[in-house]
């Protein structure tokens, strides 16, 4: 029987040999990762697996790992891999985060300018999110909108055919559908998209901001702020059930496909699970962009990009498979494997066969025009992020909805804004 | 007398030996921090390595990815100015605070119940301990539909039964809200209560109560004199433990509430996560983290003079 003793002498000596070992090192690697979140639309995630991966190694001989991380875990993988600098070479990036990793991410200037000149060039609002200082950081594949989810059948039901263009027709829509028992359900709670993926619409059209160009300018304590959190508790009181104050991501799909709420602010997920689980609540169901305001119509960007990180060991190589990735034979199929879930932001898929199956998911690729990143007009960066972060803009319109007043809770916006961007208070 | 690792090793041989590995190992004083080492080194690597990172990250101003700059205080300067940090810390006492009295309670009456014989007392004692073993996540999704509006258990029942006639928005208001994660922690925490008390009033003596049955006490006074005096050092260590639990909880109220609405079940953990992880500002994070020690040390401090007082 071996001791103690022999036991902790076996182990170090296994050790030391193990640390003293050299690592085979080679030209090119033999295989590399790319980290991404769970896609909602599995054929997206299985036609990277299963065709994606191996058409590439059978090409090159580098196998492809793909590492799926939890719906809303991204940004937390993300700051792990940046910190202790080790992880998957290529990782999957939304919302700002080039400009918060510009450190950790490699130029890609060259690949994306190759890309946009075979593609018909890039829509210009996405690099407003992965240009930091004149460098491409990151490589756009598509974009998750956040628009109207409503049903056809219930808006009919109340006399309305067409899906209203103004908030205020919205909220006349509201009212009598609440009446008829199908409430609302726009997220207002502390979920990760579709509380932001409103709101920020919602204040922008009727003329709010909450920070200048210049990023020390607080701009929240306006009229026009006024007049859309005086809108959103109207809204709230007259169309939406209370719950929503404390939603997070999951619940307006779970009571959309529930049939407990007629409307709500979500990327396409809802239709798309509901025409595979629930086909009859999917023929009712429809999208719209976000209502007009006052001042225009807008909508959030989310856009989904691929970045090579820093200490990728061969940096390359990565770019290359980035390379072989974009190229139309390669994008076009993944993009149609993603039910037009992403809408991508090079010109040549404007009018590709991705949007011909399914007409209901259009308005995605029409909301491009008009989306702005979070916390536009102001600096994209990390202040953006902290504000999105401590959900200052969500509790304040939650905080009017329960009833608390327009200049309270504008008022602790700004107190909070000022300090985010370092402003005197 | 006190009996270290040296002591129980073998006694170290005298005799000159050729140095071999095993001829080193065989000395006291090596083996002993050699069987010592691999626990210290971890207590190092995932104790005191990120608590001491942690404080020195509080004092700088560090965006994620970034090289940090010393700040001083500052940190802790606008954590003081930010009224969502006071909500957070009054939320944090509130949740600790009831939680922590319904397991207690609970918990002694859990123990009380499961000390007495009763048929099927082996298998009852198993499904209490189920909240306990059930991986928090799991549970707290369970939860989540048990609370959903759409589709609640409780409200189900609660109109169904007409005791009712509209539901309630657990996790949508901002009270019920409270109410709510304060229940689900209770439930999952009340088994360590329960088991731990259990184990306390297995060591007293049925002698103790038969004398003072004997002399004519009541059940109550069995209970106060008795029970409670004896389960007292038990009751303060598990009281210990279950606040510092319950002070720097984060899953339950993560995945239920993510902190709202409006941040009125935002704790010190959550608004820590979401500052240094989701916003990146990890000097900022640190400071939210670090404010739970103050408390957190003059509780055990407290509690410990309390024990060796007793």
């Amino acid at each position: 029987m071996t001791t103690r003793r022999e036991f902790l002498a076996g182990t170090l000596a296994a050790a030391g040999a193990a640390a003293l070992t050299p690592r085979s090192s080679g030209a090119a690697p033999k295989s590399m990762s790319v980290v991404h979140e769970s896609s909602f639309i599995k054929p997206f995630d299985d036609f990277f697996v299963k065709t994606l991966a191996p058409e590439y190694e059978k090409l090159t001989g580098i196998k492809m790992n793909y590492e799926p991380v939890s719906v809303g875990g991204m940004l937390t993988r993300l700051t792990t891999m940046a910190e202790t600098k080790s992880g998957p070479e290529i990782t999957a990036t939304g919302i700002n985060w080039p400009h918060l990793f510009d450190n950790s991410l490699v130029d890609v200037t060259d690949v994306a300018g190759e890309i946009g000149k075979k593609l018909g060039g890039w829509h210009e609002i996405v690099q407003d999110v992965v240009v930091v200082n004149k460098k491409w950081k990151a490589l756009p594949w598509g974009n998750i909108g956040q628009l109207e989810n409503y049903r056809t059948d219930w808006f009919k039901e109340v006399g309305v055919t067409k899906f209203p263009e103004t908030w205020e027709d919205l909220l006349a829509a509201g009212r009598l559908l609440k009446k008829k028992g199908h409430p609302f359900g726009f997220e207002l709670g502390h979920g990760f998209g579709d509380n932001h993926g409103w709101l920020y619409p919602l204040l922008w059209s009727y003329g709010g901001r909450e920070v200048d160009r210049d990023g020390k300018t607080v701009l929240i304590d306006s009229s026009e702020t006024a007049a859309a959190v005086d809108f959103c508790r109207r809204f709230f009181k007259e169309t939406m059930l209370e719950d929503v104050l404390g939603w997070t991501d999951v619940n307006n799909n779970k009571a959309f496909l529930g049939e407990q709420i007629s409307c709500t602010n979500n990327a396409s997920s809802i239709l798309v699970v509901a025409k595979r689980d629930f086909p009859e609540i999917g023929k009712v169901t429809d999208h719209a962009l976000n209502p007009h305001g006052p001042k225009g119509r807008f909508h959030v960007l989310n856009a989904q990009s691929h970045a090579i990180m820093t200490y990728a060991s061969d940096v390359k190589a990565a770019k290359d498979f980035l390379r072989w990735l974009y190229d139309d034979k390669q994008l076009s199929r993944w993009l149609i494997a993603g039910d037009a879930y992403y809408a991508p932001f090079l010109h040549a898929y404007d009018n590709h066969a991705m949007w011909n199956p399914e007409p209901r998911y259009m308005p995605y690729k029409e909301a491009l025009k008009t989306s702005r990143y979070h916390a536009w007009p102001g600096p994209v960066g990390h202040a953006a992020s902290e504000s999105v972060a401590k959900y200052v803009l969500v509790d304040m319109f939650a905080k009017a909805c329960r009833g608390d007043s327009t200049k309270d809770v504008i008022a602790t916006a700004a107190g909070q804004l000022k300090q985010i961007y370092k402003t005197k208070v | 007398m006190a009996v270290g690792p040296a002591s129980i090793a073998r006694p170290a041989p005298t005799t000159g030996r050729p140095l071999s590995l095993r001829g080193v190992l065989e000395r006291e004083g090596v083996f002993s921090w050699a069987m010592l080492a691999p626990g210290v080194l971890f207590l190092l690597a995932f104790v005191a390595y990120p608590f001491f990172y942690g404080i020195f990250l509080s004092f700088q101003d560090r965006r994620v990815a970034s090289p940090g700059t010393f700040v001083g205080l500052a940190n802790f300067v606008a954590l003081a100015q930010d009224p969502v940090f006071w909500q957070v810390a009054r939320n944090t006492f509130i949740y600790t605070i009831a939680a922590t009295a319904l397991k207690m309670v609970g918990g002694l009456g859990m123990a009380l119940v499961m000390n007495q014989q009763f048929r099927g007392k082996n298998l009852a004692r198993a499904f209490l301990l189920l909240p306990f073993i059930v991986p928090t996540v799991l549970s707290t999704v369970a939860w989540m539909w048990i609370l959903d509006p759409t589709f609640s258990v409780i409200n189900w029942s609660l109109l169904h039964s007409g005791l009712m006639t509209q539901t309630f928005s657990w996790l949508g208001n901002a009270t019920l809200a409270m109410v709510s994660i304060i229940a689900v922690n209770t439930w999952r925490g009340l088994p360590f209560y329960g088991i731990t008390l259990l184990a306390g009033l297995q060591t007293i003596s049925p002698d103790l109560y038969e004398a003072a049955a004997m002399d004519g006490a009541t059940l109550a006074q069995r209970f106060w004199h008795i029970t409670i005096p004896v389960l007292k050092p038990v009751l303060v260590i598990v009281t210990m433990f279950s606040v510092i639990f319950t002070f720097s909880d984060f899953q339950l109220v993560y995945i239920l509430t993510h902190g709202g609405p409006a941040n009125a079940t935002h704790l010190f953990a959550t608004y820590a996560f979401d500052i240094g992880m989701s916003a990146g500002v990890l000097g900022m994070g640190a400071a939210v983290a670090l404010a739970m020690l103050p408390p957190l040390a003059l509780l055990i401090v407290a509690l410990t003079l309390y024990l060796r007082r007793e």
